[in-house]
């Protein structure tokens, strides 16, 4: 695979930034990192690859990061390089420079990117239509950008080593700016079932609100949270919806997904075959949910559920 | 104020196939609004019931479904005053730099002082089409817009809930904000406000109609395939007698470890 000559890169959330970088070293003989911070944000670029380093300044309480487009767009068109990638973070606020950028450079713009391939061009692959699908674009503008999602590219050891200099770049004012009137660490974290080990779905096929109670005893013995298909979450309002599996919902990626009265319609599905191996129970031995599991059983959930329970106590 | 809302129709997710070779089958699913874009819409009622002197047009661009009465209903029943809808058989497939590039000659056309975009929509989920129309128009603009805390004339303070922090940013208007989905939970609408829809002004333009002459395809959609399966082992035990159970039991304890 030919390298294309120079990647940009950038994170304004410091972990994401070594996988970041890892992606520039792998597609991109020079990587040139913008770091927006102090000598040691510089420093950690350079250990963890960045060939080169551009530093916008100190972090600025009343500035937000999407304000910098300007400043580096600048740069990105003052380059000589041309046929590049810029690299960013796939979350809010680095899709919003995303987006920014294109327009202020002419580029193209994918979100939320699961791979790249410049092989015949620059091609980025993305989920659609909610996890049914996975889109491909091709970038046909000589800048692309993309925001890369986690877990893409293997982040690099840092090596202390590597240490360069960084070039000082001027901020570049925004025709309008925003202005950044507070700023404070976002409240009480919530379940967050996509990084769950073990998960139990629940489908109408529970039943019951009583049963439900259940499969929460169950979930409790084995050590896996909650979920749930989309009627329960919103037709029944039996569990919230940051609990509902499938498209528009959370995509799991367990270890243990375990169905219970769960039909598997495709929309669900899609939400669940991340999953290492899956489990289902479901009294209708036609239901879709029995092609997608590695182990099933045909039967009553009033039957079943109590049954693992004391099967999984002891 | 002159807000304008903008929403995308997209299929109904629910009703979508997928064929044996992994293409998409759609045609059964009915287009509706994007979801997302309902709570923008929300949002633009919202203010609108605090600020005097204000109306709210509703904006899409768009192929054939837009032209579809009961589409056009629905979105006027959730209280917006008008609707301009740009239709072009070209505008099918749009990407979001296009549409963005399309919404802006619109919004130059009808004016505003808020535009009101959802942060995506449920078919691509590019997520750029508010951001790339505000650049576009050279005019303040943000996503991940989860409240609005005030609106004054040229003035509106909001709330971004991003992934660890919150920010509070105040914005010089005219402005463009993308908003979240759990800014609000949009009101159903009422059948007094279904009837009252039909009464409400359209206004449709074609492409010839604004001032379209080069629109880059800086992206090009190469396909849309569902991803492939992962081969299941597919031990299915039927029934449900005791024995039964414990095998399956057995499965699942073995997985466990």
């Amino acid at each position: 695979m030919s390298k294309l000559s120079n990647i940009w890169v950038f994170s304004d959330i410091a972990s994401r930034l070594p996988e970041i970088i890892a992606a520039g070293v792998a597609l991109g003989e020079k990587v040139s990192a913008f770091v927006i911070g102090t000598e040691a944000d510089i420093n950690r670029a350079y250990s963890f690859g960045a060939t080169h380093v551009y530093c916008l300044g100190d972090k600025d309480s009343q500035k937000i990061t999407e304000d910098y487009s300007n400043t580096i767009a600048k740069v990105i068109s003052s380059s000589t390089d041309t046929n590049t990638l810029m690299l960013l973070a796939a979350n809010k606020r680095c899709k919003a420079l995303a987006s920014k950028l294109g327009v202020q450079l002419q580029a193209g713009v994918v979100n939320d990117v699961t791979e790249i391939n410049i092989d015949n061009g620059i091609c980025a692959k993305h989920m659609a239509y909610g996890g049914l699908a996975i889109a491909e674009e091709k970038i046909n503008s000589p800048i692309a950008i993309m925001t890369l999602s986690s877990g893409v590219f293997e982040a690099q050891v840092a090596d202390t080593n590597n240490t360069g200099e960084a070039v000082n770049v001027a901020f570049v004012e925004p025709k309008t700016p925003i202005k950044c009137i507070e700023r404070r660490a976002k409240q009480g974290e919530s379940v967050d079932l996509g990084k769950a080990k073990r998960v139990i779905g629940v489908g109408s096929g529970i039943g019951s609100k009583d049963n439900l109670q259940i499969a929460s005893e169950l979930s409790e013995i084995i050590g896996a949270e909650l979920g749930c298909s989309r009627p329960i979450a919103e037709t029944e309002k039996w569990m919230d919806r940051e609990r509902y599996i499938g498209v528009s919902g959370v995509m799991l990626k367990p270890e243990i997904y375990l169905a219970l009265g769960i039909s598997g319609q495709i929309q669900h599905m899609v939400g669940a075959l991340g999953s290492q191996t899956i489990f289902a129970v479901n009294k209708d031995k036609n239901a879709p949910i029995f092609q997608y599991v590695d182990y099933g059983i045909v039967g009553d959930i009033n039957k079943v559920m109590p049954a693992l329970i004391n099967a999984l106590k002891a | 104020m002159k807000i304008i809302t903008c929403y995308k129709l997209v299929p109904e997710e629910q009703d979508i196939a997928i064929n044996a070779d992994g293409n998409l089958d759609i045609s059964k699913a009915a287009p509706k609004i994007n979801p997302f874009d309902l709570c923008a819409v929300e949002t633009g009622v919202q203010l609108k019931g605090l600020i005097d002197d204000c109306s709210i047009t509703a904006m899409s661009v768009g192929g054939k479904a837009l032209t579809n009465p009961k589409a056009r209903k629905d979105v006027l029943s959730r209280g917006p005053d008008d609707l301009t809808v740009v239709i072009d058989d070209k505008f099918e497939q749009l990407l979001p730099h296009q549409t963005a590039r399309i919404l802006m000659a619109a919004a130059q056309k009808t004016g505003f002082d808020l535009i009101i975009c959802g942060d995506g929509s449920s078919d691509l989920y590019a997520q750029q089409v508010g951001l790339q129309l505000g650049e576009l128009l050279g005019v303040a603009n943000i996503n991940a817009v989860s409240k609005i805390i005030s609106a004054e004339p040229g003035k509106l303070i909001v709330e971004r809930a991003l992934d660890n922090e919150v920010e509070v940013l105040e914005l010089v208007l005219p402005a463009v904000i993308s908003v979240s989905a759990d800014i609000n939970e949009p009101t159903i609408p009422s059948m007094k406000t279904i009837l009252a829809a039909a009464k409400k002004p359209v206004t449709v333009l074609s492409a010839a109609d604004l001032d379209l002459s080069d629109i880059t395809e800086l992206v090009e959609l190469v396909s849309v395939i569902a991803p492939k399966q992962k081969t299941r082992q597919n031990i299915v035990i039927e029934g449900d007698d005791e024995q039964q159970i414990a095998q399956f039991a057995e499965h699942l304890r073995k997985a466990l470890k």
